[in-house]
């Protein structure tokens, strides 16, 4: 049925192949199958409920005036914020000054923290008694303010954490990238006496197009599901204010123990980041093309 | 050959009985617990009976923040993880039919009839599946520096003048400060609304099922009562400025922290927290602080306690030898006068077995205090509902009082009657 090469091709693939069945899709598989069922985490009957935790997901109006607007602009955001500010350090980082390895080793500092980690430091660095964010304003003559409790400050604080935690993976990869761009045409650019801002609008920033596009399906998509720093933030509050699709998966599920509900949300969430990915690779693909 | 096969039958007869003496022979008890002062004193009990019996105690540390639903998902899968489990009033019922009931706990007798009522912990057949670990309830703690006894506030609108005053004579920065995110809605949103004849469901203080039930699981977000309470803490936060306005998003940590930093002259929290604020590492009000009864609101004239448990229980799934030995040891903590002694002194939480408690009130004045105000007290209030779908009713409820307290005052009222509804169905 299948030759030596292709035999040998198989038994060096089946591992990776294996491990991806029992770790990735048999979870789905069950918890697709939990998304139709009456589970509840201390008392799976597993009765068969068809498409009613589909309905109740997406009638619920806080899933769909709360979470999901504030899970795409929370997308949106983060990955514009964390792209322009790691295209920034990148540029910076491209020319040669002294010290140059040390501030990059610096910069890196965030990607070897934890997000929980990360996050907790966060909170209490806005706290409003004791933060250091406070205590400066305060010190400058400003009011302090009570950060976390409108919907608002605490949104802007979740994504200062987020695109301070991407940025240096932004910064490494666009670094990376402009490291490996052809100098020729911008030897040409400097005999012709072209200023910074031309060299970059119309040579940096379409040489790194490609690698710029890659950076943002893979972060948008990572950026959807995210979870971590907002419970360890703000638990989704103000009230619901700052719930993201992830959060309202793990709640339904983790916090009020209903698994079928909550695996119906976090399946409809996958379709929709299928949706996104299919578009955005599709994207990645006319610009490479172009 | 055939002195070779007696030989070989014998030594197969004598292997088969070593290993089944073995696993009858328990060694070891697997502890799945949350670390807090309270659990560690317990634990410490645990160990000294294993260190007497030759049984090892393993602790198995796991986060406040992911214990239900992991220990909830180690119940349901039968797994024998852990021979004994951190238990709590919230999730009696959640996990009643998962339990080893405790009838046969001996010492049990000597626990709170109140805590250990079959509504809270016991199961279908009303056996009951928890041995207590300590009393667990808030009191309302001030600051005995800064203020006497008789000036204590004896309602609502007393903790408002007393703290402005003493924010007015530079004696603190805030009047009042306590947790009030979710799961920290009992120090805030809970006790002033019991305080005013208030409660989450309807009617209020009920925690009969079939009642609650029968009056159609209503929410009690749209009484007159609940609208005071709500009010009354916007006003506290925004009009007086009694409360810091960061209040709402607080935990118990961050609030535990205002506190002892000395920046507050009030608080409520769980009695436990008295031997932190009374530890000199971590705190700077050290033997400042005394507790009393909870202020009453202006629809409530009769006082009234609060009273819980945190509780030992063992799953249903692990062997009947260590269900046995796991008993002995909750047995022998039950009747540990020397080890429940040392609990309240590190912690403040009167110990499970009730008959020590009037000896260590003669002798010490916090726990005559707990004893008179709160154990002894005729008209307890139970913290939580005893159905499955409570926590979803509780965030229900701390959202939406949330949401209230951190918009436009005149919107309140509208706010918790979206709210109600939300409440209800999680209830059902």
């Amino acid at each position: 049925m299948f030759g030596e090469q292709q035999r040998f091709m198989l038994f060096l693939i089946a591992p990776a192949a294996l491990l991806m069945l029992l770790f990735q899709v048999l979870p789905i598989v069950i918890g697709a199958n939990a998304s139709f069922r009456d589970w509840a985490l201390y008392n799976p009957k597993k009765i068969w409920v068809g498409f009613s935790h589909y309905y109740a997901v997406l009638s619920d109006p806080a899933f769909l005036y709360t979470v999901l607007p504030n899970t795409f602009l929370f997308m949106i955001l983060s990955v514009a914020g964390a792209l322009v500010a790691g295209l920034a350090l990148a540029l910076l980082l491209n020319r040669p000054f002294r010290g140059q390895k040390l501030v990059q080793t610096i910069l890196l500092v965030p990607l070897m923290v934890a997000p929980v980690v990360a996050a907790i430091m966060i909170r209490w660095m806005f706290n409003d008694q004791f933060g250091i964010v406070n205590t400066v304003l305060e010190a400058i003559g400003l009011e302090g303010q009570p950060w976390l409790v409108q919907r608002w400050s605490a949104f802007g604080i979740i994504l200062l954490t987020d695109i301070w935690l991407w940025t240096p993976w932004f910064t490494l990869l666009l670094l990376a990238g402009l490291q490996s761009l052809p100098k020729e045409p911008f030897e040409a650019a400097a005999i012709d006496g072209t200023t910074t801002w031309r060299v970059f609008r119309f040579l940096t920033l379409p040489m790194l197009r490609p690698v710029i596009v890659v950076c943002v399906v893979i972060r948008a998509i990572d950026a959807f599901r995210t979870f971590d720093i907002v419970w360890t933030l703000t638990g989704g509050g103000p009230g619901r204010s700052t719930e993201l699709f992830s959060l309202y998966a793990y709640v339904h599920a983790f916090l009020n123990l209903d698994l079928g509900r909550g695996s119906a949300a976090a399946i409809i969430g996958g379709l929709i980041i299928l949706v996104i990915g299919v578009v955005l690779y599709r994207l990645v693909d006319r610009i490479a093309k172009a | 050959m055939k002195q070779l096969t007696k030989l070989a039958v014998a030594t197969t007869v004598a292997l088969w009985a070593a290993a089944g003496s073995a696993s009858a022979q328990v060694t070891e008890l697997r502890i799945g617990y949350q670390p807090s002062p309270i659990q560690d004193n317990s634990i410490a009990m645990f160990e000294a009976w294993g260190a007497k019996n030759g049984v090892k105690i393993v602790k198995v540390p796991n986060s406040y923040g992911v214990y239900v639903e992991k220990m909830t998902a180690s119940l349901t899968s039968n797994s024998d993880q852990y021979d004994v489990i951190w238990h709590n009033d919230d999730w009696g019922q959640t996990w009643a039919h998962l339990l080893e009931p405790m009838d046969d706990v001996e010492a049990n007798k000597f626990a709170s009839k109140w805590s250990m009522s079959p509504i809270v912990f016991g199961n279908d057949k009303g056996q009951n599946t928890v041995v207590p670990m300590g009393q667990t309830f808030s009191v309302f703690f001030y600051r005995s520096d800064l203020v006497k006894p008789e000036e204590v506030p004896k309602t609502l609108d007393e903790l408002v003048t007393v703290s402005k005053k003493l924010q007015a004579d530079g004696k603190v920065k805030f009047g009042y400060v306590a947790g009030a995110s979710m799961n920290n809605s009992w120090f805030t949103w809970f006790w002033s609304m019991w305080g005013n004849n208030c409660d989450v469901l309807l009617p209020p203080y009920e925690r009969d099922n079939k009642k609650l039930a029968a009056a159609g699981w209503k929410s009690g977000m749209t009484e007159p009562c609940m609208q005071k309470n709500v009010e009354y803490w916007w006003d506290a936060i925004n009009t007086h400025k009694i409360v810091p306005r960061g209040m709402p998003a607080y935990d118990r940590n961050e609030a535990n922290a205002v506190f002892m930093a000395g920046d507050a002259a009030f608080t409520v929290a769980d009695s436990l927290w008295w031997g932190t604020f009374n530890d000199p590492a971590k705190s700077k009000i050290v033997g400042k602080v005394a507790a009393t009864r909870f202020p009453l609101g202006p629809d409530r004239a009769k006082p009234f306690a609060w009273d819980d448990i945190w509780g030992w229980a063992i799953p249903k799934s692990i062997s009947p030898e260590r269900k046995k030995k796991a008993k002995e040891m909750l047995n022998a903590m039950m009747l540990d006068k020397e080890g429940q002694k040392k609990l309240f002194k590190a912690t403040g939480a009167p110990p499970p077995n009730t008959e020590f408690w009037a000896e260590i009130a003669a002798e010490d004045a916090f726990m005559k205090l707990l004893k008179e105000s709160v154990l002894d007290s005729p008209d307890k209030v139970r913290g939580a509902y005893y159905f499955p779908q409570w926590p979803a009713v509780h965030k229900a409820f701390n959202d939406t009082v949330t949401k209230a307290v951190t918009g436009k005052r005149e919107d309140i009222a509208k706010v918790l009657a979206e709210g109600a509804p939300l409440v209800s169905k999680a209830a059902q």
